[in-house]
């Protein structure tokens, strides 16, 4: 199969390699779709003074394993030797990416998982019920635990895990770069102003968190800040790692790193790119947390998306009731400006589903995707082991215990970026 | 075999009389009563109501008879509980809701009905709730609306808004072909194509609350103070609650003229009640209340003050509330109110 | 209560939530913690900024609205009519 480099274009092509089964080995590899992993290789990309001791696991899709205490997972994801300019910022420099090649390891993460403070209790099944709520439950994680160094300020250890994470995503890819790809996604670039198929650009907006360290979201490595104003970026730079995830609230709203390179909105565009629209565009936000700053975002937001010509968006959020309000403020906004608007939203409804479904809906825009409701519950089977805590604080049990959990908790399982494939529907 | 109906209504439509009856306790008759017999009729052979339960609206099917109700109905060993129509009677609507909601929760199949501006509407819990007209004038096309919803309950198929089905609809998680984002961009491509309908996401169906008459003249209007300020006597001795509140209280006011800090405080949970403590007047404004009653602006202060906590209340017992205070304040000939809400 | 006949004046800070459940009498009031006060005010002041609310308040119970309807302190009342 050849492989075409679009160098000096405007796409990228993601060579996706499948993996189908991981081992632990002297040297990291990847050969016929087995990754093996080096635990002395990785030690030595993690390694850092904010951390005195860094353990890696594997935890497949099947296995009667539970991860609890997840905080970020990322797909192993290269541009070439050294990582080629990947997560810029991180690994690479900061500088926009999203041309040329990017090699992608699909049906592997790489996952943190242990106690922060302030970060939400949020939980994984490999098998069972809760296994296909969460992104994680389909791929081999590559998990890895911690413990802080003496002394180590919460912050310095969380972002020592973050680096170690990215460069160890990078590194696993960088096992790839000589094999066949499974696959080969020549991915477009942004629409010509010119373009004259006559079919509507739509973009998304996608919210990120903004609320300082534990609750920030990165953009070529920079914390995109509260008073950040809304920014346009090339979709294909989000396959690279432009966006990355340091937020711990909300489990089951997480937007963990590896959703972003996978952005669920962005590859449904791309699906239909051509076909019935054109994908036009990213809009990156921040989510203010006072009124001010948020009529603000919102109102320049849809002035934005009115200025790039945008024909019709799809909005995203990341976290709770206040992501909510932010939501409905920007729908309303672009329906103002005659733009149509789709949210998605997670619905609060209750353990019976019979309470109201959103916290702050929007007053002129009606079309809501549920994503489905956050307080129905679900029953846990006992595992043989858990990762990332011996504890389920929020069912006040040990790990590996059979539970009883609310939806909410589940790693991703509402996914706000549309990633899961679960909804409400009416009951009889 | 015939399906065993047991039929819910209130002492009105059980012939006992209409106000003057309204705390009767519960009890039961065998067979239809009252708009039963039409309910009947239009339900035919294959279903036969066996007994029929009322009770006093006063009581609003309240936890202080809501067990004995259930007694009454589950003695007569429904296949189907029935409760209603209740119009937009708010204390009937409630008791319909409350007596259909414990029934579903118990197991049983059940439908209510009545309007769905009734302020019971949100109480029925997870079962299914039609549309009766507005007014007991409507008993026609309700029961027929009732009948229909009934036979399709027992039949274990789901009421959906064509059948007249009103109110909260509990929604189940359920795994779909396609992801959020898939059915996201299906959904602005709808938009598009000018469908304003299509949402996976109902709308929240808020009150029409249509005002009410202003008053003529407030200097001879009884007016009423009223809080959710949670304001009460220091020792707080009837217990309010600080956060979801179950119940409401009303205090004196006749022959006051202040609340003095240390007397009065707040038990509100969602503030800081520093500054209410200090002085209660910025919860309940008696003491100017009372300066413009000398005045002649206001005609007559009501001799009693109305309290519940707004802190996490349930919408279902807000309502309630409301609906109570309403019933009470109109007994005693109250014309307008002030409501303070933090 | 208004469904019963009853003209019901709010007093409340959070007047957007008031418009959108559909209270058709809002008055808006300084501050959550104190609906019908205002500390950074002298007593006598304060006193006076309650009289001026509450007569504001009867105001609008004895005037007609279709809708929700804001009677401000120091404007007039507005709403979507």
């Amino acid at each position: 199969m050849s492989v075409t480099s679009t160098e000096g274009g405007t796409g990228l092509t993601r060579l996706v390699h499948h993996v189908r089964a991981v081992a632990v080995g002297e040297r990291t590899a990847f050969s016929s779709g087995t990754l093996t992993v080096s635990p002395a290789e990785a030690h030595a990309v993690l390694t850092d003074p904010a951390l005195s001791d860094v353990r890696v696991s594997w935890a497949s899709p099947g296995d009667p394993v539970r991860i609890v205490k997840v905080l970020d997972a990322v797909e192993p994801r290269t541009k070439g030797p050294g990582g080629g300019g990947i997560f810029p910022g991180f690994v690479g420099p900061a500088l926009p990416q999203g041309r040329g090649i990017t090699h992608v390891l699909r049906g592997a993460a790489v996952v943190a998982a242990g106690f922060l403070p302030r970060a939400q209790e949020a939980v994984v099944d490999m098998s069972g019920p809760a296994a296909p709520l969460s992104p994680l439950g389909a791929t081999h994680n590559l998990v890895v635990e911690f413990t802080p160094a003496e002394g180590a300020a919460w912050e310095a250890v969380y972002e020592a895990l973050r680096k170690g994470v990215l460069a160890l995503a990078a590194r696993l890819a960088e096992a790839a770069l000589g094999a066949e790809p499974d696959e080969v996604d020549e991915l477009p670039g942004l629409p010509a102003r010119d373009d004259s198929r006559g079919l509507p650009r739509v973009a998304a907006i996608t919210n990120l968190q903004t609320q300082g360290t534990f609750k920030e979201v990165f953009v070529y490595g920079r914390s995109f800040g509260s008073t950040a104003l809304p920014t346009l970026i090339d979709p294909n730079d989000l396959d690279d790692g432009a966006v990355v995830s340091g937020q711990l609230g909300h489990p089951s709203l997480k937007n963990p790193t590896w959703v972003f390179q996978n952005h669920p909105v962005v590859a449904a565009l791309r699906a239909r790119h051509g076909v019935d629209l054109l994908c036009a565009g990213v809009v990156l936000s921040p989510e203010p947390v006072d009124a001010t700053n948020t009529e603000l975002v919102s109102a320049h937001a849809a002035r934005l998306c009115r200025a790039a010509g945008f024909d019709a968006v799809v909005v995203t959020k990341e976290g709770g009731g206040n992501a909510d309000a932010d939501m409905a403020l920007k729908m309303d906004a672009l329906e103002d400006l005659g733009i149509p608007t789709v949210a998605l939203y997670a619905e609060m409804a209750g353990v019976d589903g019979t309470g109201p479904s959103i916290v702050v809906p929007p007053t002129r825009a009606t079309a809501m995707v549920s994503t489905g409701n956050y307080d129905e519950r679900l029953s846990l089977p006992a595992v043989e082991r858990a990762f990332g805590g011996d504890r389920v604080d929020v069912a006040g049990a040990p790990a590996i215990d059979a539970m009883e959990l609310p939806t909410a908790v589940i790693y991703s399982s509402l996914s706000p970026l549309g990633w899961g494939r679960l909804t409400c529907r009416e009951a009889v | 075999m015939t399906a065993r109906v047991v039929h819910y209504i209130n002492q009105f439509f059980a012939g006992l009389g209409g106000e003057d009856t309204a705390s009767v306790l519960p009890a039961s008759r065998e067979g239809a009563v009252g708009p039963g017999r039409k309910l009947q009729q239009l339900l035919g052979d294959d279903y036969e109501i066996v007994a029929t339960v009322w009770c006093g609206d006063d009581h609003a099917a309240g936890p202080d008879v809501l067990p004995a109700i259930m007694d009454l109905v589950r003695a007569a060993e429904p296949h189907v509980v029935v409760t209603g129509p209740a119009f937009t009677s708010g204390r009937y609507g409630l008791a319909c809701a409350r007596v259909a909601a414990a029934s579903a929760a118990a197991g049983l199949t059940v439908v209510a009905c009545m309007h769905p501006d009734n302020p019971g509407l949100d109480e029925a819990g997870t079962a299914p709730v039609v549309a009766s007209g507005e007014v007991a004038r409507q008993m026609g096309p309700s029961l027929e609306t009732l009948a229909a919803a009934v036979r399709k309950v027992a039949a274990g198929e789901p009421l959906a808004a064509d059948d007249g089905r009103v109110g909260k609809i509990p929604r189940r998680n359920v795994t779909v072909d396609q992801t959020g984002a898939e059915r996201a961009v299906a959904l602005v491509l709808a938009r598009l194509g000018g469908d304003r309908e299509a949402t996976e996401v109902p709308l929240p169906r808020f009150d029409q609350v249509t005002p009410a008459q202003p008053v003529d003249d407030v200097s001879t209007a009884l007016v009423a103070l009223v809080t959710e300020g949670a304001l009460v006597p220091d020792a707080n001795p009837d217990s309010l609650e600080s956060a979801r509140a179950t119940r409401w209280l009303r205090y004196a006011v006749d022959g006051r003229d202040a609340l003095p800090a240390g007397e009065y405080r707040s038990v509100h949970g969602g503030f800081s009640t520093v500054w209410a403590n200090e002085d209660p007047h910025r919860i309940l404004p008696l003491d100017v209340a009372r300066q413009l009653e000398g005045e002649g602006v206001i005609g007559r202060l009501h001799g009693e003050y109305l309290v519940t906590a707004g802190n996490g209340t349930s919408v279902g017992n807000a309502r309630r509330f409301g609906v109570e205070w309403a019933a009470d304040l109109r007994r005693q000939g109250v014309q307008a109110a002030l409501l303070t809400a933090t | 209560m208004e469904r019963a006949g009853i003209p019901t004046a709010l007093l409340c800070n959070l007047t957007s939530i008031a418009e959108r459940v559909g209270a058709p009498r809002i008055v808006p009031t300084r501050g959550i913690p104190y609906p019908t006060g205002d500390p950074s005010l002298s007593a006598e002041a304060e006193r006076a900024w309650r009289r001026r609310l509450v007569e504001r308040g009867l105001e609008a119970v004895a005037t007609a609205v279709h809708g929700p309807t804001i009677f401000p302190m120091d404007a007039a009342p507005h709403g979507e009519q």
